[in-house]
Formats: structure tokens, C-alpha cells, sequence
């Protein structure tokens, strides 16, 4: 603790523990993170990262050129995706070098293995990068960029993202975020054009890694804008952000599925209008001192103002900047988004209880840490309050976004926890002046004391202040860790009962339909499952998790909420196969596809074609959502209905339940005896949560209907 | 995959034209006789027929899920029960394994078991069919049910099912009449009765309406399966018997002719054997323009070359399929391209250029013909955009800004050599003023 107080250059032993401290930080974020592994496997996790993997595979097996121009014809059937255009390719990247890199040294290692440990790979990078942004922020203070370090390390939120397995762009994009914003104060610190174009790199790699990138787009011209409105843009300022904007702008349009944007969407355009405004102040300022006539100043400002706003005003008419992009618009908008975007549970509103499991004592140090900022106003704690409290609104709308706030909470609480110390920690080492004092004289002492602005009891004081926070540091570490292993471990594939049992169906399904089905043969199923099933299953998938295109997934939402005749007709348009619901009432998972089924029909709805699908049809008169007998008949002659609880009328589920009892909706089902005409039941897993059915071909002769 | 069952349908099919065997399943022996002169043209073409009673008890058809006859003749129009494994289930199975059937009713009398065959493919027989003015005077009785039908009105046009209907003479028929249900699509109204005909019991006096009246009264329908197998329905036993083959048509106020039935059963019995109107896809190919292979995926805009050989069965051989209307379409939910082949001597061929739209695109070959087996080949291809090496590196339209940027590029040099030696000129004089 010495050291965490001492301000200034540090000497040779501290120098010392101070990387030993760092390096245990990075060994603590690296092992907290493989609960996963050790009690499953070393396997990828959830959705998503199955794509990133496939893609990692790919392109690994035939190159990074292929791969940039992949059209993959397995999904998205018959439309197909060209992926290479539409993918961030930065975390496919990073894994295949590290994976080569490793293969050049005669590591052995599998591609799965190189993807699954990518998180906390990652996440021992971020414990640096955070202490290098909040040793900017602090200027140069190593208790608070070491405290914001250990944070990081262990702040839920961000395990959540990052555990062994979870293979997402995000593992990588959070490492480079804070790369970016340290690289950027430190830019702004130094004023030199090398440090904004290093910042500019670091941007680049973020702009590759994840589409959060637009977030760090908008941030650093806030910045500015800030600094603008407090009075403290400076030349430094300006040849950083000019600098950091041209060359970061330039390579971020590089990527493919940038392209054009940052010209275009309305969403990169407050950068572009920071960097016009810093060169209109700039030339204003230079022009100052040589005008001294007070008219022609405001004719100068009128003037700039004026084709600022015709510029703008022209841009917008000709349709230059478009409207906000979809999520984007969501942040400000939440009730007039298309259901495709609302629908993902990661895109709801954060409740409190979450913040507490995610953040838990950075909750409570934040505010301290925005006071220690205010108490110390300069660049980089501007940029840290910023930064905490834009990330803390959006939160409010998207959970998602914690994971970005996580890291603005570990700094602002490393700040705090160090502006604690300093202020407590002097008075421990401070002499006792009198060993011996009566009463009278301790009674003398505080009145001194209350004279020259101190209290008594100090050394008492901060013997209690400086050991409450080792306390609640030390819950807090036990909390992460809880969380770490009940919460975040889980890889949604494999499915894990409250009793430890686990439910391995979703991976027996797929092995299934690779061994027994046409390798060409098309299987329909909501988007969720489309990555896992061109993943693992290799077979062609009509949508999957990257919805770009609306229609095709309101066309398969359709054919699942109609009744089986319209829907065998749309499903021979499309050439489907096969058919894979997931069922949860045998077993009561609540992820199930009926639980989903809501969002299908508005989903199915949202398009012309689909307008006659609306969600009161499926509801009760009394606008409930049920799966009993007093479900309506639209309802119970849905082709997902139908598929769910085909032959679940005869199944006992709980020794106290009636037959057909689902343990989901709690609801016994209405329809015990579903026939089939135009499909049949292929397979049906060990717990019933995938069943998969075949569409037969239309009959061969006159069937009687 | 689609092209592999294909093939395999094919083969089966070929191997039912060269060496197939027919099941004639008969309510007694004497048919054999009465209808020897329809049997000999059949076995004379090389079908190996075996007669068999209808209720023998050893009947099988398909055997540890073979099936044992490639064709089943039912002139059983009384059998109430068929012998042996055989039930109308059975004979769907053996449709639906690609088997071809016959079968014929009666006028009356007509057993259980053929109406149960005949229900599953959705027509019930009615009564006898009377007309009261279309009817052959001599081989009457007085009923008016020996009925004098005209080709030329009453069949259908499809000369692959029923020959060349213009030239056929007036064909007897004696018998009841179908009732086709409306849902069944797959059917084709060959041979219809004539608008004065109507279904009755003879002996009985006309109380209530007739099961079928005129024109809706159907003789002979043809039903081709999905799968290709073929079904050829009537409700005359009659219309194949030696006496119509060979007897004379009286009808009044015509000339007595030579009956057309021979004709009109050898074609119904070429066609339900499947010795006519059979195609098969001999090969296909399809590669882009100036290539031989076909690619791993071809990209938009590409022009490619599409080459389908399509055969026929003509006399038992396999003959270049003349054909002149087979069209090619490029599917991707809708066809984006849609041409018609040439045909040279057989082999069909286009040259096309792909749309502007990547995609999983069929090559999909769908033609369907009144009496020719459904020829269907579907290829599936991938479309995918440009390599972005493949996009033009110079737009003749851009040059104005390849100029301006090039232009800014060298004026910036020229103005920092200008802005950098400017500046120190005043420098200079303000020093010299001084001095």
C-alpha cells in the first residue's frame, strides 16, 4: 500500500512489485474466466461464436483472401451470404494468426482450442490496457490504474463475455476499446501526431473486432466537444483529434462492411462535424488576434454558422445522411423499433438487481469516483466521466451495454479507491505526538485540530477507513468469483438443471441430422439455431443470427405460424428438408421455441406479406398467451403448436400432472391428438428439446383430400 | 442428389421397358379366351404375361419390398376379394414402387375389391351406361348399352394415351360408366361418354336422377403418378373382348364399319405399359462459356453454356427426343431466366447469362406433357458476386476525380514549398529595415 499512495516516479523495488501486482492481475482475469472448461469442456458457447468459429475454420483452411470474399451459399437459402462483406473480421483474424503463430512453433493446438481460450486471453490484455487508460486518466497515478486494473480483472460484467468458449467479437472488441480510448488521452496528453495515429491503429483494430466501434466514433468527438465547451481545447487537442479522425476514418474503410459508412450513416456523422468544428475554431482563433474590429468578428462567426447549418440542411435534403441505423435508433427509440431488433433478449433495458450482479462495489465507488474527478478537472477525467455516464444511460435501454460500462466503472472506481487511500493513508504513518496525553489535552488537540481544519482521532480514522474497503473489496472478489462459476460459465448448448443434471440435447440433435440427412438438404428453423446448425449439423440454413434480411425471416416466421396447408406450400418454395423446433415442457427449459413463438408472429406481421399474421389471433380472448384447451384455434393450428406437442398428449412429464403437462408453460396442452398430413417426425431427442420433422413430398396419387 | 434418383428412376423404368412382366389378374380362365386377341398384342410386343385367378390364394405383388410384376392387369370386374397378400393397399404400394395398372369394370356386378381399388384413386363406378341414340343395332340387345362411341368428339387430345383420335373408327363400348372425384388432379378424362348417354340400371324404371349423366360420364381415365407410374381406368371389361376388337359397327344412319377399339386398346395398353411417351435425361451439363468443367460456384453475370440430352422410348429403343418446347428456367424462388432449349437431334441447349444477383440458383428443367412421363431435372448452383479483385479498377466516369485528387496531391506540395519560402521573405526585409 505504500506504493498505491507514493505519487511520482516510482523506485526500482516498487517498479518491481508494481509489474508483479499487474502480472497477478492478468493471472487472475486469464483463470477466473475457465470455470467454463473445467466443468464442461473446452467447447464453444452459445450462438454466435459458432459462426465465428466456422468462419475461423474457413479461414484458416483457404486463406484470408477466401475468406474476405466468402459467399456462403449453406445459409440464408436461397439468397445466400456473401460473409466476407458483412462480418468484422478482426476476431477471426486475431485467432487465425495466434493459431499460426502457434503452429510455427510446433504448438499442436486445434483451431476450436486457439477460439475458445481467445476470452481470457483477451481479458489478461485488458487488465493492461485499463491500467494504461486509467494511468492517463489519473495522470500517472499507479494505485488507481493498478485498483482499475484488478477491477477489470474481476468485474462480472465483463466475464460474462469473455469465459473460455465465448468466441465473440466482443472478447476481442472490449481489449481494443480500451486500447483505443488510452492511446487517444495519451494522444491528447502529448499533442504528437505518432501517438493519434497509434490511437488512429488501435481504432482500426476496433472498427475490425465489433460494430460497438460506433460507439468509440461518437465518444472521442464528445470528448472533444467537451473540452471545447470547458474552455480547454488546446493545440494539442486539435492536431490529436485531426490526426486521429483523417487516418482512423481512412482505415476503418477499409473493412468491407464499413465501406462507405462513415460518409454516409448519420450515425458516424458527429465526428465528421467535430473535426469541420475544430477546424472552423482553429481558423478563428488564428484569425483573431489580426481582427479588431468587433462587427467583423460577429460577421466572421455569423458567417460560419450559417454554412454550417447549409451545409447540414443540404446534406440531409439530398438524402446524404440517411436516418440513425437500426440499433442505433433503438437507443433513442425503443418502443418504435422493428421487432427484429427488439426481439433479442440482450436488447432489453437493464433492471437494477443486474446491475448490482454485474457491477456490484463498482456500483457504490462510481459516484466517489465522478466526485474525484471533479475535485482533479482535466482532460482524461473528463473523458473518464464521459465515458461512465453516456455508457450508464445507454444501459438503461440495452443490457448488452454494461459490457461497455463495465470498463468506464473500473476506472472511475480505481480513482476512487485511490483518492480514498490518499487521503486516509498519510494520517496512519503520521506521527503520534504525544504517547502520553491526558484528557484535558487530547480535549486541547482537537480544538487545535478543529483550528487548522483537521479532526481528531485521525490515525484511528484512517486505520478503520483504510480497512472497510479491503472488506468490500474482498466481497467483491467473492462475488465475482460466485458469479463467474453459477452465472457465466454456462454455455447454452449444454444445458444444466438446478440439480446438476445435464441436458446434452441440442448437440445429439445436430449429430443426428449430420449423419442422417442429404448432405444438400435444407432445415428450417428460427434464426437462433442457424449457426449451430451450419456449424455443427452442416447443413444449409434458410436465416440465422445475422438478420440482415427481415423478409426472409418474416417469410420463415409465417411458415411457422400458419396452419400446416399454407405453410407446406411456402416451405416447397422453399425447398425445406427438414424442420427443427426446441420444445421445453418436457423439462421445463423457458428458452423454448413457444416461449419465442410471440415474437415469430410479430415478426411474421412486420412485413406486406405477412400483415395478415396478427399476434390477437394467438391470444386468448382475454389476451393471454396459452397452450391450453382455451388456446385459440389459431393458435393450436400453427404449424409450431403442431411440432411442439405432437404426441406430448400421451407423455406423463410430472407424476402429479395430467398427461401432456407442459413443465414451461405450466399448462396442460390443448390438443392431445396432432396429425400430421405433409410432414412426419424424423427425430426426437432423449428430453424431447429438439425434435426434428421431415416434409415429406407432395403424395405420389390421389390421396382422397 | 436429385439427379441420382433420377437416374435411379430411370433405370428402373428402362429395366420395366425391356424385360417387364405382367400380372393379369382374371375372375375366371375363360377371359383369356374372350380377350386372347388384346393379350396376343401385348405379349407379341414382349411382355411376359401371367394369367392368374383373382383369388388365388398365393398372390403376392411385392415380395421382401421388391415388387414382383412391373404391371398389373385387373380384368377381375367381380372379384369381392383378391387372393393372397393383394388389397387396395397393397396395389397403392406397388403404384407408389413405380408399378402400372390396368384396370377394368363392368356394368354391373362390380365386386368389392375393384371398387375399393378404384375408390383409392378417387372414382366410383355407376351404373351401366345407356344411350338411346348412339348404339349399335346389330350387337344390341334392346337396352341400348352396346354404345357406339366417336373418337373424334369423345377422346381426349393426347395421341400418346389414346393414338391419333382423327383417324380412329367408331369404337363399341358396353359397360358402366366413372365417376372421377374433382380433387384428383393427377387424372386425365381420356375418353368421355356422349352428351345423350346416361348411367342406369336397365332393368329398373328411371325414378331417381342417374349417377352420371352425359358428358360427365367418363369411359376410360388415365391417372399418371408423381412417381411415373401409370394407371389406366374403365368401366368396360368389354371394350378389350375379341368380339369388339373384331366386329362391325351398325349404327343407324352410318356405314357399317370395321370397329376402331384395337387401335384405341393398343394404344391405352402401349401407353400403360410404358412403351410410349417415356423420356429420360440422358446427361447433363452446364459450365460457363469457353470451359468444360462445371465450377465450384460461378459468379454473377457470367455467361454459361447449358447442354441436356433427353431420350425417348420408341419401339424399345431409345431414340433422340424431338421435342421442341422444353424450357430451361435459372430458379431462385422465382425463375430470374426462362428460355426455351434448342433442339438439336436431342440434345437440348441454351447459352445464358446469369442475372445481377448472387444466390443458391436450380437449373430446373420441369416439363410436363399430356402422355409423356413428367421429365424433371433440377441442378443446384451457387451465384455468388464479384471477387473484389474482379471489379474495375479504372471507371472511365470517375477520371474527373482521379484528376482533382492527383490535382490537390501536387498543388499541396507546390503550396508547402510555396508557404515555407514565402514566409521568411518579410523576415528578411524587416531585418534590413532596421538595420
Amino acid at each position: 500500500f505504500q506504493m498505491v499512495v507514493k505519487l511520482g516516479k516510482p523506485t526500482k523495488k516498487e517498479k518491481f512489485l508494481l509489474l508483479l501486482a499487474l502480472a497477478g492481475a492478468c493471472c487472475l482475469a486469464f483463470i477466473i474466466r475457465l470455470f467454463s472448461v473445467l466443468r464442461f469442456e473446452t467447447m464453444i458457447h452459445e450462438y454466435d461464436p459458432y459462426f465465428n468459429y466456422r468462419s475461423t475454420e474457413m479461414m484458416v483452411e483457404n486463406g484470408v483472401f477466401s475468406f474476405h470474399n466468402w459467399f456462403d451459399e449453406k445459409s440464408w437459402y436461397p439468397l445466400g451470404r456473401g460473409v466476407g462483406s458483412s462480418v468484422y473480421p478482426g476476431l477471426m483474424w486475431t485467432a487465425g494468426s495466434i493459431y499460426h503463430f502457434l503452429r510455427a512453433f510446433q504448438f499442436k493446438v486445434d483451431v476450436r482450442q486457439v477460439c475458445v481460450f481467445i476470452g481470457p486471453i483477451f481479458s489478461a490484455f485488458s487488465v493492461l490496457a485499463t491500467y494504461a487508460l486509467t494511468w492517463e486518466v489519473s495522470k500517472g497515478n499507479n494505485g488507481a490504474a493498478l485498483f482499475a486494473s484488478v477491477f477489470i480483472a474481476l468485474v462480472p460484467g465483463y466475464i460474462s463475455r469473455s469465459v473460455a468458449g465465448s468466441y465473440d467479437n466482443e472478447s476481442i472488441a472490449i481489449f481494443c476499446m480500451i486500447l483505443t480510448f488510452a492511446l487517444w488521452l495519451r494522444a491528447i496528453r502529448t499533442g504528437s501526431m505518432a501517438a493519434a495515429t497509434t490511437a488512429a491503429l488501435a481504432y482500426l483494430y476496433m472498427v475490425a473486432a465489433w460494430g460497438g466501434y460506433i460507439f468509440i466514433t461518437n465518444l472521442i468527438p464528445l470528448h472533444v466537444l467537451g473540452l471545447i465547451l470547458t474552455g480547454r481545447f488546446t493545440h494539442r487537442a486539435y492536431v490529436a483529434y485531426s490526426t486521429y479522425y483523417v487516418i482512423g476514418t481512412l482505415l476503418s474503410m477499409q473493412i468491407s462492411f464499413v465501406n462507405f459508412k462513415p460518409t454516409e450513416s448519420a450515425d458516424h456523422m458527429p465526428a465528421l462535424g467535430i473535426f469541420g468544428l475544430i477546424q472552423l475554431i482553429t481558423f478563428y482563433n488564428y484569425l483573431k488576434p489580426m481582427v479588431t474590429s468587433e462587427g467583423l468578428r460577429q460577421i466572421i462567426v455569423g458567417g460560419v454558422l450559417g454554412s454550417i447549418g447549409l451545409v447540414l440542411g443540404g446534406a440531409i435534403v439530398t438524402g446524404k445522411i440517411g436516418a440513425l441505423s437500426g440499433r442505433l435508433a433503438f437507443f433513442f427509440n425503443s418502443k418504435g423499433a422493428i421487432p427484429i431488433i427488439a426481439s433479442v433478449a440482450e436488447h432489453q433495458g437493464t433492471s437494477l438487481a443486474h446491475y448490482y450482479y454485474d457491477l456490484h462495489l463498482l456500483l457504490l465507488l462510481f459516484p466517489l469516483g465522478v466526485y474525484r474527478c471533479f475535485t482533479d478537472l482535466h482532460e482524461g477525467t473528463l473523458f473518464a466521466m464521459m465515458y461512465g455516464i453516456t455508457t450508464l444511460y445507454f444501459t438503461r435501454i440495452m443490457v448488452r451495454i454494461v459490457l461497455v460500462l463495465a470498463p468506464a466503472m473500473c476506472v472511475l472506481g480505481g480513482l476512487a479507491l485511490s483518492g480514498h487511500y490518499y487521503a486516509f493513508l498519510p494520517n496512519l504513518s503520521a506521527p503520534e505526538e504525544k504517547e502520553t496525553s491526558t484528557i484535558e489535552k487530547k480535549k486541547k488537540e482537537i480544538k487545535k485540530a478543529a483550528a487548522e481544519g483537521g479532526y481528531p482521532f485521525k490515525r484511528e480514522l484512517a486505520a478503520i477507513a483504510a480497512f472497510i474497503p479491503i472488506l468490500v473489496v474482498g466481497s467483491f472478489v467473492s462475488h465475482s468469483i460466485y458469479m463467474a462459476r453459477e452465472h457465466y460459465s454456462d454455455p447454452t448448448i449444454v444445458l444444466r438443471a438446478g440439480n446438476g443434471k445435464l441436458y446434452d440435447d441440442f448437440r445429439e440433435a445436430y449429430k443426428w441430422i449430420s449423419e442422417n440427412t442429404e448432405e444438400n438438404a435444407k432445415v428450417l428453423s428460427w434464426w437462433d439455431y442457424g449457426y449451430h446448425l451450419s456449424s455443427m449439423a452442416n447443413r444449409t440454413v434458410f436465416v440465422d443470427g445475422n438478420t440482415w434480411n427481415n423478409t426472409h425471416i418474416s417469410r420463415v416466421g409465417q411458415i411457422l405460424a400458419s396452419d400446416e396447408k399454407t405453410s407446406y406450400e411456402m416451405m416447397r418454395e422453399l425447398d425445406v428438408n427438414y424442420v427443427l423446433v426446441i420444445f421445453g415442457g418436457k423439462i421445463g427449459y423457458p428458452g423454448d421455441d413457444i416461449n419465442k413463438f410471440i415474437w415469430m408472429i410479430r415478426i411474421a406481421g412486420s412485413t406486406p406479406t405477412g400483415a395478415h399474421i396478427t399476434q390477437k389471433q394467438y391470444m386468448t380472448n382475454y389476451g393471454e398467451y396459452r397452450i391450453d384447451s382455451r388456446a385459440p384455434k389459431k393458435m393450436r393450428n400453427s404449424l409450431m403448436y403442431k411440432m411442439c406437442y405432437h404426441r406430448f398428449g400421451q407423455l406423463m412429464t410430472h407424476p402429479r400432472a395430467p398427461l401432456g403437462y407442459d413443465l414451461s408453460q405450466n399448462q396442460e396442452v390443448g390438443d392431445k391428438d396432432i396429425q400430421f398430413e405433409h410432414l412426419e417426425e424424423a427425430y426426437t431427442t432423449e428430453n424431447w428439446i429438439v425434435r426434428v420433422y421431415r416434409v415429406k413430398p407432395p403424395a405420389n396419387k390421389f390421396s382422397g383430400k | 442428389f436429385c439427379y441420382r434418383v433420377m437416374k435411379l428412376l430411370l433405370l428402373l423404368l428402362a429395366a420395366c421397358a425391356a424385360a417387364d412382366r405382367v400380372l393379369v389378374l382374371v375372375d375366371n380362365m375363360s377371359i383369356r379366351e374372350s380377350h386372347s386377341i388384346f393379350f396376343k398384342s401385348i405379349t407379341d410386343r414382349g411382355h411376359s404375361v401371367i394369367f392368374k385367378n383373382a383369388d388365388e390364394s398365393s398372390l403376392q405383388l411385392i415380395k421382401f419390398g421388391e415388387l414382383q410384376f412391373e404391371n398389373l392387369i385387373l380384368f377381375a370386374p367381380s372379384a369381392d376379394e383378391f387372393g393372397g397378400t393383394i388389397t387396395a393397399a397393397e396395389i397403392a404400394r406397388f403404384v407408389d414402387q413405380g408399378g402400372n395398372v390396368l384396370l377394368a369394370g363392368a356394368g354391373s356386378n362390380v365386386g368389392a375389391a375393384v371398387r375399393d381399388v378404384a375408390a383409392d384413386n378417387g372414382f366410383e363406378f355407376a351404373d351401366q351406361l345407356i344411350d338411346h341414340v348412339n348404339y349399335d343395332s346389330v350387337l344390341d340387345d334392346g337396352s341400348h348399352t352396346t354404345v357406339v362411341a366417336n373418337g373424334k368428339s369423345q377422346l381426349m387430345e393426347a395421341p400418346l394415351i389414346v393414338g391419333d383420335r382423327s383417324k380412329l373408327a367408331p369404337i363399341l363400348y358396353s359397360g358402366g360408366s366413372l365417376v372421377a372425384s374433382p380433387n384428383n388432379r393427377l387424372r386425365l378424362d381420356v375418353f368421355k361418354a356422349f352428351s345423350t348417354a346416361y348411367s342406369h340400371d336397365p332393368s329398373k324404371p328411371i325414378k331417381d336422377y342417374p349417377s352420371a349423366v352425359g358428358r360427365q360420364a367418363v369411359l376410360v381415365s388415365a391417372v399418371q403418378a408423381r412417381n411415373n407410374a401409370r394407371l389406366v381406368l374403365t368401366a368396360s371389361l368389354h371394350l378389350f373382348s375379341n368380339q369388339f376388337l373384331s366386329a362391325t359397327v351398325n349404327k343407324e344412319g352410318d356405314k357399317p364399319t370395321q370397329s376402331g377399339n384395337k387401335a384405341l386398346v393398343d394404344a391405352l395398353a402401349k401407353w400403360v405399359l410404358k412403351e410410349t411417351g417415356v423420356l429420360r435425361v440422358k446427361s447433363v451439363q452446364h459450365h460457363k462459356v469457353g470451359e468444360k468443367q462445371p465450377p465450384r460456384e460461378y459468379t454473377i453475370m457470367e455467361e454459361v453454356d447449358y447442354k441436356l440430352e433427353v431420350e425417348e422410348l420408341k419401339d424399345k429403343k431409345w431414340v433422340p427426343f424431338s421435342g421442341k418446347d422444353v424450357q430451361l428456367e435459372f430458379v431462385r424462388i422465382d425463375p430470374f431466366v426462362r428460355t426455351t432449349l434448342n433442339n438439336k437431334n436431342g440434345v437440348l441447349s441454351t447459352r445464358f447469362k446469369l442475372p445481377d444477383v448472387y444466390g443458391v440458383y436450380k437449373l430446373l428443367v420441369d416439363y410436363r406433357r399430356v402422355g409423356y412421363t413428367h421429365l424433371l431435372d433440377v441442378q443446384q448452383v451457387s451465384v455468388r458476386p464479384l471477387w473484389h479483385t474482379q471489379y474495375e479498377r479504372f471507371i472511365r466516369s470517375a477520371f474527373p476525380y482521379y484528376a482533382s485528387s492527383f490535382s490537390m496531391m501536387s498543388s499541396l506540395v507546390v503550396f508547402s514549398f510555396v508557404f515555407l519560402y514565402h514566409k521568411s521573405d518579410p523576415l528578411v526585409a524587416h531585418t534590413k529595415k532596421t538595420n
